[in-house]
């Protein structure tokens, strides 16, 4: 499943490859239990309490910290243009945003898009490997927890939270608010989910994998039906066939 | 497959009604025809009356949860390939059960469908769905569409369909990239994993979930 060998086209993983189920199934449970004690409640409140305005602020800031490591993962996935975008998207929401706290980029229509390391290694071909319930952090695969690794050496702000203070500060603060702004933002979502599934692990592992692969073309065209259709153990056609008998 | 027989006739019955009102310019009207019958079937305008349907039939609020979820449970007869979807959010152990035991299935999954969606219709306030263009990739056709809402960003939607004996029947739903059918699919046949391969544990499940 881990396929090794860099190939030109991204990465489309289609289906899932979960060989630590046991263990995960555990992390999953701990990390509901966890969430259902801290983030969730924070999250319900922060929801229900804090106005528009002050979420749409918080939602900027959250993407402006990551700034960098987009526009570091879009030059090594050679997108020098991308790259050059989120970079000026740095520089522009970080002082005339204030401190990234207005998204002035995207009303001169320079839109955000996140990318990450393990983004960077599908982009070479590196499939996702086996699926790894990460305590605290969720849903992962081997391929990106090993790019949460490399996000984290790389990012600036780690760097800078070991000399100062004031960075450390900084940097403990957008990890706060990254986790309740995601957090809200899933939040009608997975209780949603968690209500209508049956297997709710299965139903967030088929989400990951899915949202991973729109991450990693970019949004672009679904190829994933193509691919879909032709490596899947059961697609749309053998469907099709089926009920036609 | 009544359904599609129906719908056809719809088009025929415009087409004719067409060719009635003007009998005069014989030329001019051939083209005529030809172009309603083509509006008729496209996979967008079917979309489009599905979405017709559901914003007439489901938004009204005074309407009791269980007969909202039936008229859902109806427009899937009509709009969905139901007997394609049912396999293939069985995987490959569609093949482990039999017909009877398939059709039962698939009366649960709309079921179950009905009682996870249909509420949403009750909700709505100022919403509106929109129907883009449509692609065809290999044997399909995707038609994109938007749900636009008042407060947050446009939900963009992307329904797979397929044509069944000259008619196009949605296949699968597509919200913001995330596939409904593959979701399900891997979903259900987790639990018939986790169950020894028995289809019956995820059927027993369905059931408590729809009360049936």
């Amino acid at each position: 499943m881990l396929t090794a060998c860099a190939s030109t086209e991204p990465a489309q993983d289609t289906s899932d490859y979960d060989p630590l189920e046991p263990v995960n199934r555990v992390v999953h449970g701990v990390n509901g239990a966890v969430d259902f004690m801290v983030l969730y409640p924070a999250a319900m409140w922060y929801r229900d309490i804090a106005p528009e305005p002050v979420k749409t602020s918080v939602a900027s800031f959250v993407r402006n910290i990551n700034e960098p490591l987009n526009s570091f993962n879009a030059l090594l996935q050679g997108d020098p243009d991308q790259a050059a975008a989120s970079f000026q998207r740095f520089i522009m929401n970080s002082t005339i945003g204030l401190l990234g706290f207005n998204d002035v980029a995207s009303d001169f229509g320079i839109p955000y898009r996140r990318e990450d390391f393990g983004q960077t290694l599908a982009h070479y071909g590196i499939g996702g490997g086996p699926y790894i319930v990460l305590p605290l952090l969720g849903p992962s695969n081997l391929r990106d927890t090993a790019g949460i690794g490399v996000d984290y050496v790389a990012n600036p702000l780690t760097w800078g939270a070991q000399n100062s203070d004031t960075a450390e500060a900084l940097y403990l603060g957008s990890v706060g608010l990254t986790a309740l702004h995601y957090r809200y933002a899933t939040i009608n979502q997975l209780n949603e989910l968690q209500k209508s599934s049956i297997d709710y692990y299965a139903a967030l592992r088929s989400l990951y994998r899915q949202q991973r692969n729109k991450m990693i073309r970019n949004g672009g065209p679904s190829p994933e039906f193509a691919v879909e259709d032709e490596s899947a153990s059961f697609d749309f056609d053998d469907a099709v066939e089926a009920a036609s008998k | 497959m009544v359904n599609s027989k129906i719908a056809i006739s719809t088009a025929a019955m415009i087409a004719i009604a067409a060719a009635w009102s003007g009998p005069a310019s014989a030329t001019g009207l051939s083209s005529n025809i030809v172009a309603e019958v083509a509006v008729e079937t496209s996979a967008a305008n079917v979309i489009q009356s599905m979405a017709d349907q559901a914003m007439n039939e489901l938004t009204d609020q005074s309407l009791a949860d269980d007969v909202r979820r039936k008229k859902f449970v109806s427009l899937m007869d009509r709009y969905f390939a139901m007997d394609v979807v049912s396999r293939f959010v069985l995987g490959r152990y569609w093949r482990s059960i039999s017909e009877a035991e398939i059709e039962e299935f698939s009366v649960l999954l709309q079921n179950y469908l009905a009682l996870n969606y249909a509420n949403q219709f009750k909700e709505f306030n100022g919403e509106q769905f929109v129907v883009g263009d449509e692609t065809q990739k290999n044997k399909d056709t995707f038609v994109d569409s938007q749900f636009v809402r008042p407060d947050g960003p446009p939900v963009n939607i992307v329904w797979r369909m397929r044509m069944f004996d000259d008619s196009y029947k949605i296949i699968d739903v597509s919200i913001e990239g995330l596939s409904m059918g593959i979701t399900q699919r891997d979903e259900f046949t987790s639990v018939i994993q986790q169950n020894n391969d028995d289809v019956g544990a995820l059927t027993a499940a369905l059931k408590a979930k729809t009360g049936l």
